[in-house]
């Protein structure tokens, strides 16, 4: 073990940790923008700076690990002058175009904006901020849209693609002196969405879901995703009835926050208008809807007919990959045990 | 004459000054290249004008505009930030900027330096910053005046300590940055940019590098060769398809090239990649001259360079015609008259002699270094009733020679030296893991007579020496001590004090300029020998040297007999005189008091335990785990940083 001080605070730690696990594990807050838990620590943003004794610069509490007798300073008047500093070129061309951003009230720039404060450019009359949108570029997938002049270049889509993912489909680069990311290699995208969840700011949007709401607006319910056996943990997130997105919890098991590109945006299903949603019976050439007591008495008696003429094997049950693991149980004991017949299958197996 | 300069905080002015004085903090070259003067320098540590007229308000726009182009917009200070800089003092170049302008530029550039990740930001606003400083009456006056800047000519590169100093110019911090980026081909092809011996370098590249590491200033420098061998081994431990570039389709020339060693190799490989058809001739049955010969296995073992390696030069469509002899069965000059173009990188195989008595005897049991070396590594020892060994030299073939000698079952191994241990030049890395071996050194001491009974070694008789003044080597003499001779017992004796050019593929080619130390004498510019069309580099022009300087000057002699033969003098390219002015300037500045408050330990390497080592041939060290890699590659500190002329 080995003793640091912190804003004057002595933490006894383990040697090897940063100088920001050490201070979030003990309440104290340094304020991030790239930095992103179980992820190498990326280094990009450069607001997580900290005074350490004996050093003239200040240091990236992110990389920089703890050594034993450390004094360390969090909150200092040169520091946070340094982190608005460094806010302000950030928004040196950020379009102001929040109240059209998918990302607003949950955006981490906008966070950081409000709490540490912006209140003049870096040198009058040098700083303009352009007012117009602009429209998204192509980006690896399809699902998701991407708004360069909104990006950060914070580089956790392309960490979380090449450490979370292993895929390595993003770079990040340079566009006319400008930081940006580049799908340079969409031929390894599995559009998983990854990069999508981990976007502090509003340049990475789902363009799956036709329909947005505003956090408030929103109300999310923990599931469970039914395509896999994995299981991961899902939160469908609900406005005026539909579901807009999917997110999930990284604090929980199995998936710790990551998904894949069914989980993430496979759910066009739940809203789509060809979906069957009340029971049909084919009578003549057309469907005639009827009630489910009418459809489940007529299925009930067509398959005790054929069961009774033809035997139980003539009979097979195909269920759906969108039923949840629950519901498919329950089918195949109800193929086994009443129907009596082994004919179930799957169409995920296919 | 320096007008002006801020080189590292020496501030020098000698504008109206009548006994101008000379900065001690860098020795600026007069020319870039013959007929192009260097006016003005700017650099990572400051500002050095030598001409009245260089505009500093222009420069320092243009090495703004180099810095942007640099930024990798990996942080944000740097990556957002130098788009602004360069902005502002485009305003300050019209004469158009206000104070406040001004104002703003410094404290963006200092914030600049203060927070980027790496050092092109870190340096990138030192010398804006000492513009400002030292110019502030000029820019004060232009903004009154709204005087626009006068435009100048300059030229700019990167660089960074540790690629400075590569002999082979390896770009370290991008393929390193490709490990931490987890693109492990990414950083194996940037190799490759430079030598297509990665795996061999990997292993017993004396790493230059490391030594002119800034983070050896924190806490010990990035282990730069062990990373390469990772990106080597990752491609190859995978059977990846190694990554080549395009071939160009066939210029229809040929070329021969004389010695398959990495001098020859590389040349192969590079002129193969333009385009040539090239034809290696070597002497022996296996490529890779004495990195194949000279270097035991447990250090390089024999696949990576002779099979992997070379079946990529191979791959190339390079022929290698082996037991082909220069000189004996083949003509030099008809080589010359036959090809095209003609290189030779026979390397320096012979021993040099000791200067003792009887060392011409021919007794059995005394082996030259390189001989011994030779012989165990095609697979015999080369005297099996001796047992007792002393080695004689303090280079890394000495260290080979007394490692390898417990592997063939020898029992008791001496090395002495005239010198102290400090002053080896051998890998101290290699002089612990021998010692850690059991290796008995003697230092201090040379010999002066050998032994003999029979025809046979039977000991050899050494002389206590001294250390004197220090020679031109900036290492003390030695002088012996008189009277202080004493008898070590051995039966074998091995010279390991350095190599000479065997000379004889020279046969009946009288042309052929030598240097005194009978070397071959080339034009450093161009490596073309005397004989037109005919080039060389590495160990037959150097003198013995290390493997990386081989393998990188065999690269540069391809781009100049590219340029022969397509017809354009042949010489250094912009960044290879860009790589002589930094050398000049010095990149690494081992006072500098390095900003990072480290921690971060170097990952070593697991070796094989001494006492099970000691005895085979299994290589000793066990390369990284990616997971390793990636934490070491972390540590890198990215030094790149800029520098500009004028003129």
């Amino acid at each position: 073990m080995i003793t640091v001080t912190i804003d004057g605070r002595e933490i006894q730690t383990e040697p090897g940790k940063t100088i920001l696990e050490v201070a979030r594990a003990n309440g104290i807050y340094i304020p991030t923008l790239c930095f992103l838990e179980d992820l190498l620590p990326i280094g990009a943003c450069r607001l997580c700076i900290v005074e350490v004794d004996g050093y003239d610069q200040p240091q990236p509490s992110c990389v920089q690990v703890v050594t034993d007798g450390m004094n360390i300073r969090t909150t200092t008047e040169k520091l946070l002058e340094m982190r608005r500093d460094i806010l302000k070129l950030l928004l040196l061309d950020h379009p102001l175009d929040c109240p059209i951003c998918d990302k607003a009230a949950e955006c981490k720039l906008q966070d950081l904006v409000y709490e540490l404060g912006y209140d003049r450019a870096i040198a009058e009359g040098s700083v303009g901020v352009p007012m117009l949108h602009k429209p998204p570029v192509k980006w690896s997938t399809i699902g998701i849209n991407y708004f360069p002049s909104r990006c950060v270049a914070c580089q956790r889509c392309v960490h979380v693609c090449l450490e979370r993912v292993g895929c390595g489909v993003l770079e990040a680069g340079k566009e006319d002196g400008t930081p940006r990311i580049f799908p340079a290699h969409p031929e390894k995208c599995i559009a998983c969405g990854e990069c999508l969840s981990v976007c502090p700011v509003g340049a990475l949007t789902e363009a799956v879901s036709p329909l947005k709401a505003r956090p408030w607006e929103k109300t999310k319910t923990k599931t469970v995703c039914p395509y896999c056996g994995v299981g991961c943990v899902i939160e469908l997130n609900v406005a005026s009835g539909q579901v807009i997105k999917v997110t999930t919890d990284e604090a929980v098991p199995p998936n710790y926050g990551t998904l894949c590109v069914k989980g993430r945006f496979g759910f066009e299903f739940i809203n789509s208008d060809k979906r069957l949603t009340k029971p049909l019976i084919r009578q003549g050439g057309s469907f005639r809807e009827v009630s489910w007591d009418e459809a489940l008495n007529y299925v009930a008696k067509k398959l005790k007919e054929i069961k009774e003429k033809h035997g139980a094997s003539a009979i097979a049950g195909l269920c759906s990959a969108r039923c949840t693991n629950e519901d498919n149980y329950v089918f195949q004991k109800f193929m086994r045990a009443v129907i009596g017949t082994n004919n179930v299958d799957h169409c995920a197996r296919l | 004459m320096i007008l002006f300069s801020s080189w590292q905080g020496e501030v020098v002015d000698n504008r109206n000054k009548k006994e101008p004085k000379s900065p001690k903090a860098i020795a600026l070259p007069e020319e870039f290249k013959p007929g192009e003067k260097i006016k003005a320098f700017f650099g990572w540590d400051g500002i050095v004008i030598c001409d009245d007229s260089v505009d500093p308000v222009d420069m320092a726009l243009r090495y703004a505009e180099a810095m942007l182009n640099e930024s990798c917009g990996k942080c944000t200070p740097c990556g957002q930030g130098a788009r602004f800089m360069r902005t502002l003092l485009e305003k300050m170049a019209k004469g158009v900027a206000t104070n406040d302008d001004i104002e703003g530029l410094r404290s963006l550039a200092t914030l600049i330096k203060s927070t980027s990740k790496c050092s092109i930001g870190q340096t990138a606003p030192v010398p804006i910053l000492h513009v400002l400083e030292y110019f502030g009456e000029e820019i004060k006056g232009r903004v009154s005046s709204k005087k626009p800047a006068q435009a100048g000519r300059y030229r700019y590169a990167v660089t960074a300590p540790c690629l400075n100093v590569c002999p082979s110019s390896l770009d370290i911090p991008k393929y390193i940055e490709e490990i931490r980026e987890v693109r492990f081909e990414d950083s194996l092809s940037t190799i490759r940019e430079m030598t297509c011996l990665p795996g061999t370098l990997g292993r017993v590249c004396v790493r230059p590098c490391e030594s002119n590491c800034r983070r050896a200033l924190v806490e010990g420098s990035v282990s730069i060769k062990w990373l390469k061998r990772f990106a080597a081994d990752f491609e190859m431990g995978h059977r990846k398809k190694p990554r080549l570039p395009q071939i160009p389709p066939s210029i229809g020339k040929r070329i021969a090239v004389v010695g398959a060693g990495p001098a020859g190799l590389s040349c192969a490989f590079y002129l193969a990649l333009k385009g040539y058809s090239v034809t290696i001739f070597e002497k022996s049955k296996e490529p890779g001259g004495m990195a194949t010969y000279g270097i035991p296995d447990y250090r390089l073992p024999r696949g990576v360079l002779t099979r992997y390696e070379v079946d990529i030069i191979k791959g190339l469509g390079v022929e290698i015609r082996y037991g082909v002899e220069i000189g004996k069965d083949i003509m030099l000059m008809d080589l010359h008259k036959d090809y095209d173009a003609v290189f030779i990188g026979v390397g320096a195989q012979t021993s040099a002699k000791m200067g003792v008595e009887g060392e011409d005897k021919g007794y059995r049991g005394f082996i030259p270094g390189v001989r011994y070396l030779y012989d165990i590594n095609n697979g015999m020892d080369p005297y099996p009733e001796g047992k007792r060994v002393v080695v004689v030299g303090g280079g890394n073939v000495a260290m080979d020679c007394v490692r390898t000698s417990f592997r063939i079952g020898k029992t008791d191994v001496h090395l002495v030296y005239r010198r102290s241990r400090a002053e080896m030049p051998a890998d101290p890395e290699e002089i612990h893991d021998a010692e850690e071996e059991g290796v008995l050194f003697h230092f201090l001491c040379n010999p002066t007579r050998i032994l003999e009974q029979d025809g046979k070694v039977v000991g050899v008789e050494l002389i206590r020496m001294e250390l004197g003044e220090p020679d031109q080597s900036g290492r003390r003499r030695p002088v012996p001590v008189p009277g202080s001779e004493f008898i070590l017992e051995t039966d074998i004796l091995i010279p390991a004090i350095g190599q000479a050019v065997d000379l004889s593929f020279l046969a009946g080619c009288s042309d052929m300029k030598l240097t005194k130390w009978k070397t071959l004498e080339v034009n450093p510019d161009t490596f073309e020998t005397s004989i037109k069309g005919i080039f060389a580099a590495g160990d037959c022009v150097t003198g013995p040297d290390v493997l990386v300087r081989a393998a990188g000057d065999g690269r540069k002699a391809a781009d100049r007999i590219d340029q022969y033969l397509r017809g354009i003098e042949p010489g250094p390219s912009d960044e290879e005189r860009f790589d002589r002015l930094f050398s000049k300037i010095k990149v690494f500045n081992k006072n500098e008091k390095v900003e990072v408050a480290g921690g971060m330990e170097r990952k070593e390497l697991h070796k094989l335990d001494p006492e099970v080592r000691k005895w085979i041939f299994d290589e000793v060290e066990k390369g990284y785990m990616p997971s390793e890699a990636i934490t070491e590659a972390q540590r890198c500190l990215r030094c790149y940083r800029i520098g500009m002329i004028a003129y």
